[in-house]
């Protein structure tokens, strides 16, 4: 057997990937007792709310009342105690269920990462740092306003992986301030499988997506870029603009087989997709409009349908080692 | 006046940008083409030491061992043309192709770890080589773009460049390279 054989064995034997029926035996056998203890914190939880919710409304009406009575003019003035109540009741809901969060994150998900393969690591309240965030290079704008969680760390066979969610910002100062969203979403890092010193930019393609062959023109004008690569696969050139600083080391990253990959996990996930490939690790950006790995309050926790969720979310972080064959140590990086 | 200088100006920069942009696509594929070059140096640089290694755990593959050092000897001696160059390196890939299938026939030398590390140098310089020839394709496209596109292609004909060709892997050499398959995966 030659050493790909091997690698490939051992590869298999690594990431024997988990199915959702391994999945939903997972649940009935390793997970249904955290579940019924949680479930059972949550309804008490949901109970006090909503009598906290019943009291807040209460105070609410009074108040109301009583401004009424005293001939307060209806709009804005009445206003005020609707919107403190809605504030307050906010304000407990997170309180109360802080506690509730922190223990769902440390049973229910731990034990589903580390279902997904026990090498991995979880730390529900750490993220990627910002300056890695910066290194990637993947967004131009530096964030400015940065928060993210749930933190999973590891090795998958040969590859070192981490990943979290993420949500970077850049908020403007002065008088008009806004905000706006750099990224929100999954973002992963991986070891790469090969050896290189190139900067490569993996971004999704608006212009040439609007514009067809014609799009490839305003994509060569970006100066704040490194210079456009132009790869020959139609349907890669189709979703992705790529810029590098090497175009044979880029394409040395990007071969065909690796192009593949990158647009069947495009498709896969249905999600803009960003990657780059710095310092010899790959960085993989995938955005998300919610919020990831959270538990409901005042939803059942029993519901299968829920826990897919989790796991489907977590699977797709820690599959893209197997959906990039980042495993396949047949170069001299090992 | 004022108007003159808008309209003689970006007349007479017109004909400075499109030489430049000629000048620097000529100049992205003969980079390209010499890196193509150093790669396959390194290639051959690889046979000596593949050799020796060979050599201690076989006796019946000498024919091949030394048509592999011939190869190199004659790749090096810096007096063949471009096609004998092309061909020569055809030569190699196969010969390369045909020692790493009789290897299979020494499980001891394939687990040796010095035949490892030359066997994944080697997968790796031949996916260099094949990521620098789609390199050196893209750049050619994009000088032939310019030269037979108007109105560059104006410049180009004063110029006196001409289109180039591809990189093309010939019949031959297909075979060469699914012998190769073999081992790569």
């Amino acid at each position: 057997m030659t050493f790909q054989q091997n690698a490939k064995r051992t590869l298999r034997k690594t990431m024997k990937a988990k199915t959702l029926d391994d999945f939903k035996q997972f649940c009935e056998t390793g997970l249904s007792a955290d579940l019924n203890a949680l479930e059972a914190r949550r309804r008490a939880l949901a109970r006090n709310l909503t009598y906290a919710g019943a009291v807040v409304a209460g105070l609410v009406l009074i108040v109301l009342f009583l401004m009424g009575r005293s001939g307060v003019q209806l709009f804005p003035g009445l206003l005020f105690p609707v919107i403190i109540g809605a504030i307050l009741f906010g304000f407990i809901t997170h309180l109360a269920g802080k506690g509730y969060v922190r223990q769902f994150k440390a049973t229910i998900i731990r034990k589903i990462v580390s279902f997904l393969d026990e090498n991995l690591d979880y730390s529900p309240h750490r993220h990627i740092p910002r300056s890695t965030f910066i290194a990637s290079q993947i967004f131009k704008t530096a964030p400015n306003r940065y928060k993210g969680d749930d933190y999973v760390s590891g090795n998958i066979g040969a590859t070192k992986i981490e990943f979290s969610e993420l949500h970077a910002e850049y908020e403007t100062g002065g008088k008009n301030r806004s905000r706006r969203t750099i990224f929100r979403g999954l973002f992963f890092i991986a070891d790469f499988n090969k050896h290189f010193t190139c900067r490569l930019v993996v971004l999704p393609d608006t212009a040439e997506k609007l514009f067809g062959g014609f799009g490839k023109t305003p994509q060569s004008w970006n100066l704040t870029r490194d210079p456009l690569i132009k790869l020959e696969d139609p349907e890669f050139e189709n979703f992705f603009v790529v810029h590098g600083n090497d175009q044979i080391q880029a394409r040395y990253i990007l071969s065909t087989s690796l192009m593949n990959r990158i647009i069947d996990f495009r498709k896969k996930t249905n999600r803009h997709l960003y990657l780059s490939f710095v310092g010899s690790k790959i960085f993989v950006a995938l955005s998300y409009a919610r919020n990831l790995f959270e538990p409901r309050l005042f939803t059942t926790l029993l519901d299968f349908e829920l826990m897919r969720e989790y796991f489907q979310d977590l699977q797709l972080a820690v599959g893209i080692v197997d959906d990039l064959s980042l495993n396949t140590r047949i170069w001299t990086k090992q | 006046m004022p108007i003159a200088i808008v309209i003689i100006v970006p007349l007479l920069l017109i004909p400075v940008l499109i030489y430049n942009s000629l000048i620097a696509r000529k100049n992205q594929v003969l980079n390209v083409f010499g890196a193509i070059d150093a790669l396959l140096k390194k290639r051959y640089d690889l046979i000596p030491n593949l050799v020796a290694t060979v050599k201690g755990y076989t006796q019946h593959e000498r024919s091949l061992l030394e048509e592999l050092t011939k190869i190199r000897a004659q790749a090096l001696s810096g007096q063949i043309s471009d096609d004998e160059a092309v061909e020569l390196d055809n030569k190699l890939t196969r010969a390369l192709g045909r020692l790493l299938l009789v290897v299979e026939n020494y499980p001891n030398l394939r687990a040796s770890e010095n035949f490892m590390h030359l066997q994944r140098t080697l997968t790796e310089l031949e996916e260099q080589i094949s990521a620098a020839r789609r390199a050196y394709n893209a750049a050619v496209t994009d000088y032939n773009n310019a030269v037979e596109m108007f109105p560059t292609s104006i410049a180009a004909s004063m110029m006196n460049y001409k289109p180039r060709r591809f990189f093309e892997i010939s019949e031959k050499q297909r075979e060469g390279i699914d012998a190769g398959e073999h081992f790569r995966r």
